[in-house]
C-alpha cells in the first residue's frame, strides 16, 4: 500500500490497548486473587503464584476487552464510557476483539500449563460469565444483571485458592459468595448517580427499570446478607479475632452507610453524596476484609 | 476555501510520521511483552522440572525404605 498517496489512519497505541484491559478494576480482581492464594491453607512456589495471579489479571483484561468489543454502541452513549479507546475512534472493533480473545485464551492455557486444570477451567468459567453471560445476555435484559452477573467478580478469590490447594472447599466458595452479595450495593450505588446515562443508552439497571425506591431497598437488604455472610469465615473457618473484628467493624460501616442511602430520597438536582460515599466505600471495604484476611493469617 | 488536507503533501508526510512513531511504540511494546513471556514460561518450566524431581526423589526414597525395611 502506498502510504503517502492514502490517507493515513494511525493505529491504536499500547496505551489504548491496555485501557482495554479495564486496569482500575483489574487492581481488586489481583488483590482478591492474591488475598484468596494467600489465605489458602498451603504453599505455592513464588513463581508460580506470580503466574497464576497474571493469568487472572490477563483473564479479566481478556473478558474487559471482549465487554467493551461488545459494548463499544453502548459507551458511546454514556458520559462515563465515551472516552474509552473504541467509543472515541482510537481503535478497530476487530483490534478489540481479537485481543480480547488472544488474551482470554493465553490465560486460560498457561494457567492449565503452569498451575492445574481445575483452576484453568474456574477462570475460563470466569471469562465466559463475564464476557457472555453477563455482557451479551443479562446487562441488556433484566435488571438483575448486576445480581447474576455479579458472580463474574467473584471468582478470584476461588481461582487463587485452587491454584494453591488444587481443590475447593466450602472457604474459598464463602469468599466467592462474599463478593457476590457485596456487588448488588456496590453497583446499584453507582447506578443510583449515573443512572440517566444507563437510561439513555436502554440499558434496564435497577434505577432505570424499577425506580430509585426499590434500588435503595435493594441495596439495603443486600448489605444485610453481606455483613452477617462476612462473619461466616469468623465464626465457622476458624479464622481469628483479627479477621472476626475487622469484618465486625467494616461491616457496621457498610450498614450505616447504606443504611442512609436506602431511607433517603433524592431531591431535584442532587449531589448524591451518600450514594457516591457509599460506592468509594465499598471499594475500601473489599479491600480491607481480604487485607485483614490474609493478616489473620499470618498473624 | 482553505486546501483539502488531504490533497496537502505536508499533511501526509506529518500522518506518516506519526503512523511510524505509533507502530514502533507498539512493536516495542509487543517486543518487551514477549521477552516477559520467555523468561516467565522457561522459570515456570524450570520450577515445574524442580518439582516433579523432588517428587519423584520422594517417591524413591520412600521405595527404598519399603524395601530395605
Amino acid at each position: 500500500m502506498d502510504l503517502v498517496s492514502t490517507p493515513v489512519r494511525l493505529p491504536a497505541d499500547w496505551r489504548d490497548f491496555y485501557a482495554l484491559t479495564k486496569p482500575r478494576v483489574m487492581t481488586l480482581v489481583i488483590f482478591t486473587g492474591l488475598c484468596g492464594m494467600l489465605a489458602a491453607p498451603g504453599t505455592i512456589h513464588p513463581v508460580l503464584g506470580f503466574a497464576a495471579i497474571l493469568c487472572i489479571a490477563v483473564g479479566a483484561g481478556g473478558a474487559a476487552a471482549l465487554n467493551q468489543w461488545w459494548e463499544a454502541d453502548i459507551d458511546a452513549g454514556m458520559k462515563r464510557t465515551a472516552k474509552r479507546p473504541l467509543p472515541s475512534g482510537r481503535m478497530e472493533r476487530e483490534s478489540a476483539r481479537d485481543f480480547g480473545f488472544a488474551l482470554a485464551g493465553g490465560a486460560v492455557v498457561t494457567m492449565g500449563l503452569a498451575i492445574g486444570w481445575l483452576a484453568a477451567a474456574i477462570l475460563a468459567i470466569s471469562i465466559f460469565y463475564y464476557a457472555w453471560v453477563y455482557t451479551v445476555w443479562l446487562k441488556p435484559r433484566t435488571p438483575q444483571n448486576i445480581v447474576i452477573g455479579g458472580g463474574a467478580g467473584a471468582f478470584p478469590p476461588l481461582i487463587g485458592w485452587v491454584a494453591v490447594t488444587g481443590h475447593i472447599t466450602w472457604m474459598p466458595v464463602v469468599l466467592f459468595l462474599i463478593i457476590f452479595f457485596w456487588t448488588p450495593p456496590h453497583f446499584w450505588a453507582l447506578a443510583l448517580f449515573v443512572q440517566t446515562d444507563y437510561a439513555k443508552v436502554g440499558i434496564p439497571m435497577l434505577p432505570v427499570v424499577a425506580g430509585e425506591r426499590v434500588t435503595r431497598r435493594q441495596i439495603l437488604l443486600y448489605t444485610l446478607l453481606l455483613v452477617p455472610l462476612s462473619l461466616v469465615p469468623w465464626a465457622f473457618a476458624g479464622t481469628g479475632a483479627v479477621y472476626g473484628v475487622a469484618a465486625a467493624a467494616l461491616g457496621l460501616v457498610f450498614l450505616a452507610l447504606a443504611l442512609r442511602v436506602g431511607l433517603r430520597h433524592s431531591v431535584p438536582n442532587d449531589t448524591m453524596k451518600p450514594e457516591k460515599q457509599l460506592f468509594a466505600y465499598s471499594v475500601l471495604y473489599l479491600f480491607a476484609l481480604f487485607a485483614a484476611l490474609v493478616l489473620d493469617r499470618f498473624v | 476555501m482553505g486546501q483539502d488536507p488531504d490533497q496537502n503533501p505536508d499533511k501526509h508526510d506529518f500522518d506518516l510520521a506519526a503512523f511510524r512513531a505509533r507502530q514502533k511504540a507498539r512493536n516495542r511494546a509487543l517486543g518487551l511483552l514477549l521477552g516477559a513471556l520467555v523468561v516467565l514460561f522457561f522459570a515456570i518450566t524450570v520450577v515445574k522440572l524442580g518439582v516433579q524431581a523432588d517428587k519423584r526423589h520422594g517417591s524413591s526414597l520412600l521405595y527404598d525404605s519399603a524395601q530395605h525395611g
